[in-house]
């Protein structure tokens, strides 16, 4: 059985070097999921189309989980100011935010979203 | 007869109004100190209109409006609900929301970014670093809530006051009537377009009181107006055998009893049409006696600002702004099961009749401006006005008609319970202690099943 999957950001990786969050299932369009593991900031999982992202959950720009804001196409506006993330690239988008997300590459093992373990601070 | 004394705020507002006789003084219209009274006494205390439920569709749905001089939000939850509260925010004061409606997934204070949910919790603010940890309790901060919020058949009303009354025993008997206007057909009613918006310099009360049971005007003041949308046909002389004013806890509705007076200022043979295939239906869910009020001479005002015209489908509130200066706000009020053809034309005809430019608007609002300014006078103010039309017209449990009933549509009647409701408010300490005028019949009841007391 293969140990090494392909990964969104191009790369291969091992199976024991990722961290899963939750089944590929759990994650539908336009209803990102908040994800708390050990040892981990905060997550969202989001899903466009048949692709699957992963960021940080906490805006940079003033407190608040971007689970609970509103994910449009690539977009993800924060429910507090109304500032916007690209969730493919964590960059900011719309005032108020500036410093861009933090993002992770996703791999998806038996139906599983992981990220790298080593991507967790 | 002759008014005197200066006028303090705080105590004896029954002598301004002398319902046994009739009078009323001239110093409620433009008296600074006893508009700030009715401020705090009544549109601080009373159940303000604030939307009609069709108004607010979806969740994160909003408009503006006033309580009294306050600015608030209403705004339509996720959980359907619909939460009402002051439009400024907690930090200086700043007005949050400049829209008069739309959709918003929250509202953000112009000044320092404040940002608030939609039901008006703060949820985050700009820069939030400049607050130390026991600085402020976000989950105590917020823009100030209503104390209740309630409908009755999609008319949304929110007080300011916990021990306001609820809204059925605020409304009481006046339900009654008021099913005629919001379920004469099943689905109920709609507001159709957006909100007209207009300035008077005049006394709030004036367009209220009038609405309230001022058929007297129509004849005189209107007659070009009526003219001009019945073909040359002046305004009829009224039945004053049968028809009626009606009271319940200061609202009033005015009518007559013949079905079309109303009805046919609007100028509509399609109108016309549609409420006379809807009668036999209306007689079946409300009675003959009230599928035969709808469509006549008629008017109406709810306690303390809010009227309409029942058959002519214009609904209004009467915004104060001042002892000489009130805001109207317009809506066009129709059956939701209309065609939409119908309903456009109904549009139309409201706007070239009760629109700011209307046939029969324009008439009003300058006589109201100068009853206003006019009775300012030092002198002219020391003489009170006459309210004494019909006072001696009451009619005794009344078979059907619930509420203190007069006789004859031509009447101030409704006007003096109007200003008796008025002296209530402005002199109840607690509004726990308002008394129902009169003791009604039918509460706890669902007015539309009371069919079977409807022989003319």
């Amino acid at each position: 059985m293969a140990s090494t999957y392909p990964s969104s950001d191009g790369s291969v990786v091992d199976r024991s070097d990722l961290v899963f969050l939750c089944p590929v299932d759990d994650v539908v369009e336009g209803e990102p999921l908040a994800v708390e593991v050990e040892g981990c900031p905060p997550l969202a999982v989001y899903r466009i189309g048949e692709q699957y992202f992963v960021t940080s959950n906490v805006c940079t720009h003033s407190y608040s989980l971007l689970t609970e804001g509103y994910q449009e196409g690539d977009q993800i506006e924060c429910a507090v100011h109304g500032g916007t993330f690209d969730i493919r690239t964590g960059e900011a988008t719309a005032f108020p935010c500036q410093e861009p997300l933090v993002t992770y590459p996703v791999t998806v093992v038996d139906g599983r979203i992981g990220i790298p373990t080593a991507g967790i601070s | 007869m002759t008014a005197n004394g200066q006028v303090n705020s705080g105590e004896d507002f029954g002598r301004f109004i002398d319902l046994r006789k009739g009078w009323v003084d001239r110093r409620i219209f433009s008296d600074e100190k006893i508009y700030q009274r009715e401020l705090q006494q009544i549109f601080a205390r009373s159940w303000n209109f604030v939307a009609h439920e069709s108004q607010l569709p979806r969740a994160g749905d909003f408009l503006t409006t006033y309580m009294g001089e306050d600015p608030v939000i209403v705004a339509r939850q996720r959980d359907q609900s619909i939460k009402v509260f002051i439009n400024s925010c907690p930090h200086r004061g700043n007005r949050v929301c400049f829209a008069d409606a739309g959709n918003a997934r929250r509202f953000v204070c112009n000044y320092h970014g404040w940002a608030f949910d939609t039901a008006g919790k703060l949820s985050g603010m700009h820069a939030e670093y400049a607050y130390d940890e026991n600085d402020i309790d976000k989950s105590q901060t917020r823009m100030q809530p209503v104390a209740k919020v309630a409908a009755y058949k999609g008319l949304v009303f929110a007080t300011f006051d916990p021990d306001t009354p609820s809204l059925d025993d605020w409304l009481g008997d006046f339900r009654w009537y008021l099913d005629m206007l919001l379920d004469n057909e099943e689905g109920g009613t709609e507001f159709i377009g957006g909100c007209i918006r207009s300035e008077f310099p005049a006394n709030w009360k004036f367009g209220a009181e009038n609405f309230v049971g001022d058929a007297y005007h129509a004849g005189w003041t209107h007659d070009s107006g009526a003219r001009a949308t019945t073909g040359g046909i002046p305004f009829p002389d009224i039945d004053m055998e049968n028809s009626f004013h009606s009271s319940v806890n200061g609202h009033g509705w005015e009518f007559g009893t013949e079905g079309v007076g109303d009805i046919s200022l609007l100028g509509s043979p399609a109108v016309m049409e549609y409420y006379e295939k809807l009668r036999p239906k209306m007689a079946d869910r409300l009675g003959k006696m009230r599928s035969q009020i709808w469509g006549s001479v008629a008017s109406v005002s709810l306690f303390p600002n809010i009227s309409f015209l029942p058959g002519i489908s214009t609904f209004r509130i009467w915004l104060p702004k001042g002892p000489e200066k009130f805001e109207l706000r317009t809506w066009v009020i129709v059956n939701k099961a209309m065609p939409e053809d119908l309903k456009r034309e109904i549009t139309k005809r409201v706007m070239l009749t009760f629109g700011p430019g209307g046939l029969f608007e324009m008439d009003d609002g300058e006589n109201w401006s100068n009853c206003t300014t006019v009775n300012r006078g030092e002198v002219t103010r020391r003489q009170l006005l006459h309210y004494g039309s019909g006072i001696s017209r009451r009619v005794d449990d009344h078979p059907i008609l619930p509420g203190t009933v007069f006789r004859g549509q031509y009447s101030d009647a409704n006007q003096r319970l109007f200003y008796e409701r008025w002296v209530d408010l402005m002199e109840a300490k607690s509004v726990k202690d308002l008394p129902q005028r009169p003791e009604p019949r039918m509460t706890g009841r669902e007015t539309r099943e009371l069919v079977g007391v409807s022989a003319l």
